[in-house]
């Protein structure tokens, strides 16, 4: 199940980003935080969607603050100035609720898949053992991990 | 022409994508109102005058599909068409929108052209040269 979710979930993300936020992506390897190249001493935001269904778990984006920015800025057409954390919490929010519910429509299950509210969470919180799947855009790195209950 | 549309999502930003692409796709002119969930969306259908609904489904305090059977079981307000903008993309969660009086779906990520589609095929074809307005500058979707 796991491999069918991460094909989904890769698959999943080149549309969300590429179809409405703009941003032409690659995917990169899967590997911690510490290691994935991401700069960890810049300021980086993280969020957390939980769904159930056949299967049940979550998904947790990590980004750069100044990449969230950018994708805000192009995504609501406001000038960064403008932005306030409400924009930038909604867009990270929106980013992750998108790639989830694409990545979850293309699986098979008997029962429909719930999604919860996703959230906004404190980034240090995320265990450094966790295996991140890096998302590379021209300027800069994102990181998005799922785990099954 | 002009219409009066409402938004109804917990994201600003979303909200203020989906402004965007209705102008983008010839609503320039209309009139747009929005709300963060079904409860506040309700409140305001009461005070304002609406032609069309747009509404999340994944929302704090009132959730879009308890929002349409509660407004749809209002008798001043069960005419107003709604759309759901979602990402959940299940059938059966289509078929129980629909069921319960969603005049159509669109899932996240969607492409302005199918929230125009959509739009012009509920509130009708848009006229162009009334609608354009040259110093208008948030055609640039």
């Amino acid at each position: 199940m796991k491999k069918i979710l991460m094909k989904a979930m890769t698959t999943s993300i080149s549309e969300v980003l590429e179809t409405m936020f703009y941003l032409p992506i690659e995917i990169g390897d899967e590997s911690t935080l510490s290691q994935s190249g991401m700069d960890m001493d810049v300021p980086n935001l993280a969020c957390q969607l939980k769904f159930t269904g056949d299967f049940s778990g979550n998904f947790t984006l990590v980004i750069p603050k100044n990449l969230l920015e950018e994708i805000t800025e192009d995504f609501m057409g406001e000038s960064r100035d403008s932005l306030g954390e409400e924009h930038l919490s909604g867009t990270l929010t929106e980013i992750l609720n998108m790639i989830c519910g694409n990545a979850l429509k293309k699986i098979k299950s008997k029962t429909p898949f719930d999604l919860d509210i996703p959230r906004v969470i404190d980034e240090f919180k995320i265990h450094e053992s966790h295996v991140f799947t890096i998302i590379e855009t021209t300027q800069s790195k994102m990181a998005i991990n799922f785990a099954l209950d | 022409m002009s219409y009066s549309i409402l938004i109804v999502d917990d994201s600003l930003p979303m909200r203020a994508v989906i402004k965007r692409t209705f102008k983008a796709a010839g609503y320039g002119n209309s009139q747009f109102h929005e709300a963060a969930n079904g409860k506040e969306a309700i409140e305001l259908m009461k005070n304002d005058w609406i032609d069309i609904v747009l509404t999340d489904y994944n929302m704090p305090v009132m959730n879009g599909l308890e929002f349409i059977k509660t407004y749809k079981s209002m008798d001043v307000l069960k005419d107003i068409p709604v759309v759901v903008v979602s990402t959940e993309g299940n059938e059966t969660k289509i078929k129980e929108f629909i069921e319960n009086g969603a005049a159509g779906y669109i899932t996240k990520p969607f492409t302005p052209e199918e929230i125009r589609d959509l739009a012009t095929t509920i509130l009708g074809e848009i006229d162009y040269e009334e609608d354009f307005d040259e110093s208008d500058d948030d055609f640039d979707f």
